[in-house]
C-alpha cells in the first residue's frame, strides 16, 4: 500500500521532467488472478510498443 | 536583530555553563564579507562569537544528524551502562527546526538529544543573487543595515535592497517561525508570502512536454557532480549514497549527461514529503542549478495528493510511510 504513494509521486514527477509519464505503469495482480496478468501484460506492452523506444535518460555506451 | 543576537549568546551562555548541552551549533562571522559561516561553540566564553543576520544561510540540522551520528558511533564499543549522553544546542530556524522534525520522525535521534535555540527569521541572503546583483564581480566590503545592503566591488560600490536578493525560499516561506523549541530568542517574525509558493511550478506544469525537457536537460547539464548539494542536505543523510554504490551500481559516476539526470532525479525523488525548501542546496550549488523547481514540484504533490507538508508537525508520520483510503487512484493501471 506504501508503494502506491510512491507510484503516484514517481509518475508525476516524471512527467514534470519531461519523461513520458505512460512509461510507468502500475497496478496489483494477485498470482491466483492467471487471465487478469494476461491481460496486464498484454495492455502494458500494447501501451509501450505504441510510445516507441524511450529516447530520455537512456545512456549510451560508446 | 542586535537584541536577538545578544539575546542569543547569553542563551547560549547559559546552555553551556548549565551543562544543558555539549555544543552548540550556530553562526559567525564567515572570512569574507558579507557572509556567516557555521560554527561549534563548547566553551562559554566562546558565545560571543555567535551572530544571527539575513546572512545565516545554511540548514544547521544537518550538522545536528552529522554530530550525533559520529557521537554514538564512538560509543558503539563502550559498556552500555558507561555511554554518555551528548546534547547538541542548535540555533533554529523554521526550517531547520522542520528538518529536525523530520530526522525525530525518522526516529534518527530522540527529542532529548537536541537543544533547539529558536530564532525568527525574515530571509537570508543568496549570495549568488547578490554578486549578480553587485555587478557580477567579487565582493570587497559590504555593510548591511535597515534592509539596504551595501556592497564594495573592484568595480565600485553599490546599494542593493535586502528584499532584493533574499532567496526564492525565503519569499514565499509558509514556516518562518520555529515549529518547535526548547527556548525561543526574540519574538515571531512577520510572514512571507506562502500564497505564492506553487507560482513557479503551476507556470511550469503549463508548459509542453518537450519544453520540460529542454529545461530538464539544460539545468542538468551545469552540474558538475560535485555532490555539493547532498552534502548541504538535512534529509541527506545515509551512510552510503545510492551514487556511490557500486553493488549494485546504480548510476555511473563519469560526466555522462545521462548518468547525472539520473543522479540529480534520483535525489530529488528522494525528497518526497522530506524537502523543507531551506533552499541549503540551491545556495551551496556552485553551478547555479535550478533544483528549487523541481523540489518544489515534489511538495507540491505531496500537499495535494496527500495533505503533507514535510516537517511541519511532529504529530505527522513521513507521507510515504503511511496511506489513506482516500488516496487517489487514477495512475493505476487497469486493462
Amino acid at each position: 500500500m506504501v508503494a502506491r504513494r510512491k507510484f503516484a509521486t514517481l509518475k508525476s514527477f516524471l512527467n514534470y521532467i519531461g519523461v513520458e509519464g505512460d512509461r510507468t505503469i502500475f497496478t496489483w495482480v494477485s498470482a491466483s488472478e492467471g487471465d487478469r496478468w494476461a491481460q496486464v501484460i498484454k495492455g502494458a506492452t500494447e501501451k509501450i510498443k505504441a510510445l516507441g523506444p524511450a529516447s530520455k535518460m537512456v545512456k549510451t555506451v560508446a | 536583530m542586535e537584541n536577538i543576537e545578544t539575546k542569543l549568546r547569553e542563551e547560549a551562555q547559559r546552555l553551556l555553563l548549565e551543562k544543558k548541552a555539549d555544543v552548540i551549533i550556530g553562526y559567525e562571522k564567515g572570512t569574507l564579507p558579507l557572509t556567516a559561516t557555521p560554527c561549534f561553540i563548547t566553551r562559554p566564553e566562546e558565545a560571543e562569537k555567535l551572530i544571527w543576520n539575513n546572512l545565516c544561510t545554511q540548514n544547521l540540522a544537518k550538522f545536528v544528524h552529522d554530530l550525533i551520528t559520529a557521537h554514538k558511533n564512538s560509543q558503539k564499543r563502550v559498556k552500555p551502562e558507561d555511554r554518555k549522553k551528548k546534547v547538541i544546542g542548535v540555533v533554529a530556524r523554521g526550517c531547520t527546526t522542520r528538518s529536525i522534525i523530520i530526522h525525530l520522525q525518522e526516529r534518527q535521534y530522540d527529542r532529548g538529544e537536541v537543544y533547539i535555540i529558536g530564532v525568527p527569521c525574515d530571509g537570508y541572503v543568496e549570495s549568488k543573487k547578490l554578486r549578480t546583483a553587485a555587478g557580477g564581480a567579487d565582493i570587497i566590503e559590504g555593510d548591511m543595515e535597515g534592509g539596504q545592503i551595501k556592497v564594495k566591488t573592484a568595480e565600485g560600490e553599490k546599494t542593493v535592497a535586502l528584499k532584493e536578493v533574499l532567496s526564492d525560499s525565503c519569499r514565499t516561506c509558509r514556516y518562518n517561525n520555529p515549529i518547535i523549541s526548547d527556548v525561543m530568542v526574540g519574538s515571531p517574525a512577520p510572514a512571507m508570502n506562502p500564497e505564492a509558493e506553487y507560482d513557479q511550478v503551476k507556470e511550469f506544469e503549463a508548459k509542453s512536454i518537450e519544453e520540460r525537457w529542454a529545461y530538464f536537460t539544460k539545468e542538468m547539464a551545469k552540474c558538475i557532480r560535485c555532490n555539493a548539494c547532498r552534502q548541504a542536505c538535512p534529509s541527506c543523510y545515509c551512510p552510503t549514497c545510492f551514487a556511490e554504490q557500486s553493488m549494485p551500481q546504480w548510476v555511473g559516476i563519469g560526466e555522462d549527461a545521462t548518468d547525472t539526470q539520473v543522479f540529480q532525479f534520483m535525489r530529488l525523488y528522494h525528497m518526497v514529503g522530506r524537502c523543507v525548501d531551506c533552499g541549503s542546496c540551491v545556495a551551496v550549488c556552485p553551478m547555479g542549478v535550478d533544483l528549487r523547481n523541481f523540489l518544489k514540484k515534489i511538495d507540491k504533490d505531496c500537499w495535494e495528493m496527500f495533505g503533507n507538508r514535510a516537517g511541519s508537525s511532529m504529530e505527522d508520520m513521513p507521507p510515504l510511510g503511511k496511506f489513506s483510503e482516500n488516496d487517489k487512484e487514477d495512475f493505476i493501471y487497469n486493462p
